[in-house]
């Protein structure tokens, strides 16, 4: 728990500055208050309101957007976490989210299934083809040489180009129905919708447990399991875990596999639960958002869970600050802020460690 | 601390690794400051700030890892940083003659136009007292000189040294080496945690009181010679192999036996220990192991063969710094039990034989979650050491087990290769110190440019002769 401590202060003071920001923008420390009140309404629920009104709707509807957007966050951090283990930089994840995303919507408007299976079979899809993204990269890395950083951050530009610039609006067009002319692919069909849990009330659906599910299952596999073990001696000092006998490719395959896989599940959780079908643009970056969720997290899985719901809270109060003349994207920027504060390590490990460990002298 | 220097004088200073050596040569060439105290020449206080106030007094280091530019020339070299110019342009012919009247003057053969990356490491060293002689250094500081060298070339050190010295140079020997020492100085300064413990002269002392005044207590330095050991069946037999940086190496080691590699930096030994631990291909031959044979090997398919291995770079090779104690304890048997139940890690296993190793091989501190980077140098060796032999290895590769260890930790881990060479496990020792080899191996194989060049029963080794076959020369 002590590791958590530079990224929740982090928060925290990003958290304070942006207020005074906001305060001096506003030049009204009023006004900033009751947008930062917003937010938090937003984020968690209104609850006054709903204790004085006893309509539902104004804490499910809040706390659905919060937890939607959470895992979205989630699982693209994960799949940066992931990659960090093995010491990879996967900053690809966008562009495996946009070919998982599109194998989602094509599964979900094409194929006529019975609804779990329709589903499954969705979201199996986009983790295979997000999986399959990540690979090529990884390939290019172990036997090539390829820096990962390169290689990841072009394939984004493929992904896009490939599934927005022609398959989106060529092959896969949805065919206009009478005279209305419609962007993006075909609707997917119901069976193959991610169920909602409160439907009359929030957007809040399936994927959420998913990616915390997922993230409790990442956090067994890296600290609990013994290939975890490796993994995480590949990422920290390759050359002792070959000596050590660990089959290092193939660690890191598998390790950027999975990244991959959640990465692509964050495309087809976004088109299965929210968009229905692969909008004409994905104007999501939830693929780079991942890098910053992971490093806030410090690489750990349930840091990253943590770091995800946090952000996911403010991001979906952010559009309440709206009415107090806050731009939207402002949760965006104390996510900077707070990613700047984690990065700066060294300032913190002088602020919270006791005293500097022993040399290493003889 | 206290210590003058005369002309024409060889100070011999020694102590244990961490005793200060160093620490005091560098306040002498203005790398450290003192915190208390005066620095005086010829009798002047003079304060020194940096090595340029050092070398402006007349005072020149060779340190113990050479500061040469590699693709430069000897000249080229000599001249860094104070170059001669003529004509507002680079002058290397003054350069080149610079050197010539040096080597002429010192007796020693360099060639000012070669290349440094094509010298040998004892002419590299060669060149750094040329350089520091050329800047006028009156005091010559060499820092653990002769770890690298080969007996011929230590011998050569020390008469240039000599001759430096009746020329009216001071020159001050860093070194833990008892007899380099004893062969070099005209006076010798202990050091011991900082402070000097005393003050001789070799004709004085004795190798056993100069390492008891080091340690502060009495330690032999040497483990008494096991008898030689019962000769078992070869273990490990290679039959042709080579590999890059190996030329067709044949040859076994027997259960029971250490069979020790000697040879000069760079000639192939560190390949061959990377070929037999599977970590290097090898392209020709047949490696065999037991009764297995191996045309390609991986690392883990040695370890499950029986192979240990103590590399020479702990903590790039042998320990993940930002791993926990118990976590490095488990590398390289993660899969099985006590550190594995099944695909997970059994935690209360691995608690329990990390607790029971570091009691039994007496590694400080004793706790399990220290990370593992934070331990001393000592403290490492001593982990990885007790790990590698925790797995009952039946061949055990070590390179350099000693480099940096100070002189408890050295017969701790000398102790403990022999005991397990006595209880019959094959051991590959590969050493750059011949004292080490001589001190510990059954027979001694040196090599050169990557080929076996002699093999010697220990009874029959004679320092001058593995030298010179360390030296490429025939028998």
């Amino acid at each position: 728990m002590r590791r958590a401590l530079p990224s929740v202060l982090s928060v925290l003071i990003a958290l304070l500055v942006s207020f005074i920001a906001a305060a001096f923008t506003l030049g009204d420390l009023g006004q900033a208050a009751s947008a930062y009140l917003a937010m938090l309404q937003g984020a968690v629920g209104d609850w006054p309101r709903y204790f004085e009104t006893g309509n539902p709707s104004t804490v499910l509807r809040p706390i659905g957007e919060a937890g939607t957007k959470a895992a979205l966050l989630t699982l693209t951090g994960l799949s940066v976490a992931v990659a960090f283990r093995v010491g990879l930089f996967n900053i690809g994840a966008q562009g495996q989210m946009v070919v998982g995303a599109l194998a989602a919507a094509f599964i979900g408007a094409q194929l006529q299934l019975p609804s779990p299976l329709h589903v499954t079979l969705a979201l199996l899809a986009a983790a295979l083809l997000g999986s399959c993204w990540a690979l090529l990269a990884t390939g290019l890395k172990l036997w090539r040489g390829v820096h990962e950083v390169i290689s990841t951050i072009m394939l984004n530009w493929v992904a896009v180009s490939l599934v927005e610039n022609w398959l989106v609006v060529g092959p896969l067009k949805a065919t206009a129905s009478g005279t209305n002319s419609l962007s993006g692919t075909a609707q997917i069909h119901a069976t193959a919708e991610l169920p909602r849990l409160v439907a009359d009330y929030s957007r809040l659906n399936l994927g959420f447990f998913i990616a915390v599910a997922l993230a409790v299952a990442v956090t067994v596999w890296m600290q609990r399991t013994r290939a975890g073990f490796e993994s995480r001696a590949v990422g920290l000092a390759p050359k002792a875990a070959e000596a050590a006998g660990v089959p290092v490719a193939r660690r890191v395959l598998q390790a950027m596999a999975v990244s991959g896989a959640l990465a692509g599940l964050a495309g087809g959780t976004l088109i299965l639960g929210t968009e229905l079908k692969y909008p004409a643009t994905l104007a999501s970056p939830y693929g780079f958002d991942g890098i910053a969720i992971a490093l806030i997290g410090q690489g750990h899985p349930l840091g990253a869970l943590g770091t995800a719901l946090v952000f996911g809270a403010l991001r979906a109060g952010g559009t309440h600050m709206q009415l107090f003349g806050v731009h939207k994207s402002f949760p965006e920027l104390i996510q900077g802020l707070a990613l700047l504060l984690v990065a700066a390590k060294l300032f913190w490990e002088r602020l919270v460690a006791k005293k500097p460990a022993a040399g290493g002298v003889t | 601390m206290s210590l003058d220097l005369a002309p024409g004088e060889r100070l011999g200073l020694i102590g244990e690794n961490g005793a200060g050596k160093s620490s005091l040569m560098n306040v002498l060439y203005g790398l450290y400051h003192q915190d208390s105290g005066e620095l005086a020449f010829d009798g002047a206080v003079a304060r020194i700030r940096s090595p340029q106030d050092a070398i402006a007094r007349g005072v020149g280091m060779v340190h113990q890892h050479f500061t040469l530019v590699p693709n430069l020339t000897v000249a080229e070299n000599v001249v860094l940083g104070d170059e001669p110019t003529r004509g507002g342009l680079l002058d290397l012919e003054a350069a080149v003659r610079v050197v010539d009247e040096t080597c002429k003057r010192l007796e020693f053969t360099l060639d000012p136009r070669e290349r440094v990356d094509r010298l040998t490491v004892g002419s590299q060293q060669k060149v750094e007292i040329v350089k520091a002689l050329r800047r006028g250094a009156k005091t010559i500081i060499l820092d653990e000189p002769t770890a690298v060298l080969t007996p011929q070339e230590t011998e050569d050190l020390f008469r240039i040294t000599r001759q430096l010295s009746e020329g009216g140079a001071t020159v001050v020997l860093i070194t833990h080496k008892l007899k380099d020492v004893l062969a070099f100085a005209t006076r010798i300064a202990v050091l011991r945690r900082g402070k000097k413990v005393a003050e001789v002269t070799p004709a004085e002392t004795s190798p056993d009181q100069l390492a008891a005044l080091m340690v502060g207590e009495n330690v032999t330095n040497d483990v008494p010679a096991a008898a030689l050991a019962a000769t078992g069946d070869a273990f490990l037999t290679l039959e042709h192999v080579s590999a890059p940086g190996l030329n067709d190496i044949s040859l076994d080691v027997r259960k029971g036996e250490i069979l020790g590699i000697a040879g000069v930096d760079g000639n192939g030994q560190r390949e061959l220990a990377e070929v037999v631990t599977g970590l290097r291909p090898f392209t020709h031959g047949v490696l065999k192991l037991g009764a297995t044979h191996w045309k390609k090997l991986t690392p883990a398919q040695a370890r499950a063969s029986g192979v240990a291995h103590i590399p020479e770079d702990r903590l790039r090779r042998a320990i993940v710094g930002d791993m926990t104690v118990e976590e490095n304890v488990a590398l390289g048997r993660q899969h099985v039990a006590p550190f594995a139940r099944g695909p997970f890690i059994d935690f209360a296993g691995r608690r329990e034989r990390t607790t029971k190793l570091l009691e039994t091989n007496d590694v400080r501190p004793l706790d399990p979650l220290a990370r593992a980077g934070s331990l001393s140098g000592g403290n490492q060796q001593k982990l990885v050491v007790g790990r590698e032999l925790d797995a009952k290895p039946k061949l055990l590769v070590v390179v350099q087990p000693t480099r940096g260890l100070d002189i408890a930790a050295v017969n701790a881990v000398r102790a403990k290769l022999r005991a397990e060479a006595a209880a019959g496990c094959a051991v590959l020792l590969v050493s750059l110190d011949l004292e080490e080899l001589l001190a510990l191996a059954d027979r001694v194989v040196v090599m050169f440019e990557g080929r076996l060049n002699g093999t010697f029963a220990r009874a029959a080794c004679d320092e001058l002769e593995l030298g010179r076959r360390m030296l490429g020369a025939e028998a």
